[in-house]
């Protein structure tokens, strides 16, 4: 309840820090913040040839293009946030030196700053997916809950690595290595039923756990018509939506945990 | 608006309402997580960069911490700020901290000046409403005109002071810190930074700062906190510490680890050459080397022992590397066990060495009268810089001198000479003292002993104007009048005994008058030398055949001395300076 209060009473700030976030990202390249839309249609489009015109993958889902949308999209906004805020408190060391101001701020607006970024390609992604399937699906209105997780998500993972490179370095090369894993972990431009002919029962639910299995589905369901009714055998909204909303709880409490402990020692890490 | 910090000393803590800043026996260690050489880690894993300080700021004072570099001032700044958490200790702050640390530090090099101030505004704890009012103000004190809407790459570091400080002087708080950054303004705006300061003051702020300019702090501090590897050495009066950051300069190697001896040195001067355990060494910066020392007696000779109350010339030979401005030229006397006898120099004589010239040259101390009683002697040399705080050279009890003379049975320290009245007292024998036993009397401090035959009546001690006192000036007549209940025969194998004693137990001068008979015994000092200080004086009377006293007032009677001047040790020596170069 301290946090909420304090991000509250701190709002300025932190629009302040993502504000700067994104000036210093995009002011002084030429296309600006039209790259924010052009690198993940750019991967879209390669993911495209590579699998549905060389390697003839075909889904039953859904179209693949807009499938594939909603996989990479979703994921950069995650990838992108967790990079870059596992190093923003080193990064921005001198910041935090300045002023005895709530240091997770700065994994917070990073991650805000991304979300902010992925916005309209979300709304790129509901317009194709309004033309090509010719309407939207009833589950649209729970897509600000499938965000709110999957932002708090974000959140927690950001804040736990961004304090644990601080004082172990080798996060971030972990994380570059691991991060792709569990790209592929998830049906991003594959079925599910893929894996669910593959894999035993057992082995299944494992997989149905990874929380991005779940974000991933519920953001398809929540834009692509006609998604959910194919799986719905399957795989139920209920087990999805708590699934990943349990885990990005879980996740957010640990991260704070871990600020909280490590509160008052972190700037001794910074210099060095 | 206030630290988490600040939140604690409000709700549980309540301090005076004047005192802003608390610091108890704050300490600070720093994780040194990962290094190779496990020797190193080892060396720097106990390494305290700030420990036990104890400080106190109250509202509307300017506080300066000086220290050589690596002391632990940006540490303790940190600490005020609140940006890092002291590992042990208390501290307490009273109101909204900010600080303004490195120059560019929290700045953006890819953001504009202006887009800059509300960033850098938002993280010390401005609102928006805040800051756009404070906008224009910050922007004029800046004078940075169109450059505002810059990127603060394009600024020099002189533009980002004046950035930086005219963000933190408008915001609002009641305690500022700032390390080191003022210096790299132009003279017009530091002096309008310093007249922003004074404002501060005047509104009962508080402020805290760091500067290797010690002319800047002299010129707005009103206290100092020197710190030397993570100690507070010193707290308080601003000469006072910036001289004795200077004599810390002296020891020229800094990150070999703290010497305590060093710390001492700065401490007091005096108590370090006091201290026997240092003599034999040498300390300074060499600019200016010591060559030779010689002793000479009165036919010119040089020697190594000398009668006491004879002349003593002392020459030091020097080498200077460099040309040196108005050095002074110190030597001290000791006497074996330490005491400390005297220790003239030219700045305290006010002696002027306009210049040393590089090259060889000499300075003679002439004593045309040692007044040091028989025994053994050290000798300290020493050439200092202009405030007598930076030692070119100190050769620390290096010389070793003998006063010869009659026997010195009590350990006397002194030779001063004096008069008994009536004259016809005026023979005394030293075979009655060397009888005397004072270990005696070495439990016996303060002490009274009388016998119902004899006492002393009245003990006076009188100016050069006959008036009775118990201060005196140094060099000026003091006479003693002892008055006892009887005739004293001394014939009759007793001694009459007087004692000068300083007030930590240093025996100075024991006077053994041999008289025949007598009631009342007057003693004449015709220029007591003692310098300032607390001194007794004892009496008593001894029986040679039954070796004891009969009656004795061990340091019952205190008097001081003062002096219309500084100077060193437990007796002015009549002296002379001279000094010449080489060619």
């Amino acid at each position: 309840m301290h946090i909420l209060q304090e991000i509250y009473s701190k709002r300025y700030l932190i629009r302040e820090l993502v504000v700067k976030d994104l000036k210093i990202r995009y002011s002084r390249p030429l296309l600006g913040f039209l790259w924010a839309f052009l690198s993940p249609m750019l991967i879209v489009l390669i993911f495209y040839l590579v699998f549905s015109l060389f390697l003839q993958v075909r889904i039953k889902e859904a179209p693949f293009l807009l499938y594939l949308m909603t996989g990479v999209f979703s994921w950069r906004f995650f990838q992108d946030s967790l990079i870059s805020s596992t190093t923003s408190l080193i990064d921005n060391k001198n910041l935090i030196r300045e002023s005895s101001f709530p240091y997770y701020f700065i994994p917070l607006s990073i991650v805000f700053a991304n979300g902010i970024i992925f916005l309209p390609c979300l709304g790129i992604l509901i317009v194709t997916s309004l033309f090509y399937l010719r309407g939207l699906p009833l589950y649209i209105v729970l897509l600000p809950i499938v965000l709110a997780i999957h932002l708090t998500l974000a959140i927690g993972m950001s804040l736990i690595f961004s304090i644990l490179y601080v004082k172990w370095r080798d996060i971030k090369y972990i994380l570059e290595a691991l991060l792709p894993i569990l790209f592929y972990l998830t049906p991003a431009f594959y079925s599910i039923y893929l894996v669910k002919d593959r894999f035993a029962h057992l082995l299944f639910s494992v997989y149905m756990s990874n929380p991005f299995v779940g974000i991933l589905n519920l953001y398809r369901l929540a834009i692509l018509k006609g998604f959910y009714p194919l799986i719905k055998e399957d795989i139920s909204l209920l087990s999805l939506v708590i699934v990943a909303s349990s885990f990005a709880v879980i996740l957010l409490l640990l991260g704070f945990y871990f600020y909280k402990k490590n509160k008052n020692t972190i700037n001794d890490y910074l210099s060095y | 608006m206030t630290t988490s910090l600040t939140k604690v000393a409000e709700n549980n803590y309540n301090m005076p309402t004047n005192k802003v800043i608390e610091l108890r026996q704050a300490g600070k260690k720093y994780p040194f997580v990962k290094q190779a050489d496990k020797k190193l880690r080892d060396d720097f894993s106990g390494l305290w960069a700030l420990k036990d300080v104890t400080l106190d700021v109250y509202n509307g004072e300017i506080l300066g911490i000086i220290g050589r570099n690596g002391a632990g001032k940006t540490t303790l700044l940190n600490i005020i700020a609140g940006v890092i958490s002291a590992t042990e200790g208390k501290v307490y702050m009273n109101g909204r901290v900010l600080g303004l640390f490195n120059l560019g530090v929290g700045f953006q090099d890819e953001l504009t000046g202006r887009e800059n101030i509300f960033l850098n505004g938002a993280i010390m704890g401005a609102t928006k409403n805040e800051l756009e009012n404070k906008l224009s103000s910050i922007v004029e004190f800046s004078e940075l005109g169109n450059f505002i809407d810059m990127p603060l790459g394009t600024y020099s570091q002189g533009m980002r002071l004046r950035l930086g400080f005219s963000i933190i002087v408008n915001l609002d708080f009641e305690i500022l810190v700032i390390d080191e950054v003022l210096a790299v303004g132009d003279i017009l705006f530091q002096h309008k930074c310093f007249e922003r300061l004074m404002d501060f003051r005047r509104a009962k702020k508080a402020l805290v700062i760091t500067s290797q300019s010690m002319d800047l702090i002299e010129r707005i501090c009103d206290k100092v906190a020197l710190l030397d590897h993570g100690k507070l050495l010193f707290q308080g009066n601003v000469t006072e510490g910036i001289n004795k950051y200077r004599a810390l300069l002296n020891s020229n190697k800094f990150f070999v680890g703290p010497d305590q001896r060093d710390m001492d040195l700065v401490e007091n001067t005096k108590k370090w050459a006091d201290d026997t355990s240092n003599w034999d060494k040498e300390l300074g910066t060499k600019e200016v080397a010591i060559e030779k020392v010689e002793l000479i007696n009165r036919f010119g000779c040089k020697c190594s022992r000398i009668k006491s109350a004879e002349p003593l010339k002392i020459k030091v030979y020097f080498k200077a590397k460099n040309s040196v401005k108005e050095p002074h030229f110190g030597i001290a006397i000791f006497r074996n066990d330490g005491v400390y006898c005297y220790g003239p120099n030219t700045k305290f004589d006010g002696y002027k060495i306009p210049e040393l010239k590089q090259g060889k040259g000499y300075f003679v101390l002439d004593y045309p009268k040692l007044l040091l009683a028989p025994g053994e002697y050290r000798i300290s040399v020493a050439i200092w810089d202009k405030f007598e705080t930076l030692a070119y050279n100190y050769h620390a009890g290096y010389y070793k001198l003998t006063v010869i003379g009659k026997y010195n049975g009590g350990n006397e320290l002194l030779n001063m000479p004096f008069s008994l009245y009536p004259r016809n007292y005026l023979n005394f024998k030293r075979k009655y003292a060397d009888g005397i036993d004072l270990s005696l009397l070495n439990d016996k401090w303060e002490n009274k002993f009388e016998t119902e035959q004899i006492n002393a009546e009245s003990v006076k001690l009188l100016n050069f104007l006959d008036e009775e006192k118990d201060i005196f000036i140094t060099n000026k007549t003091v006479k003693l009048i002892v008055n006892f209940n009887k005739l004293i025969d001394c014939r009759k194998n007793y001694s009459f005994w007087i004692g000068l004693y300083r007030d930590d137990g240093v025996y100075c001068q024991g006077i053994i008058p041999a008289l025949n008979r007598g009631k009342s015994f007057k003693i004449a000092f015709p220029k007591l030398p003692l310098l300032p200080g607390g001194y007794r004086i004892s009496l008593g009377i001894w029986d040679m055949r039954m070796q004891k006293f009969i009656m004795y007032h061990h340091a019952v009677y205190p008097f001081r001395m003062v002096f219309n001047r500084a100077d060193h040790g437990t007796v002015y020596l009549e002296h002379r300076w001279k000094w010449g170069m080489i060619e």
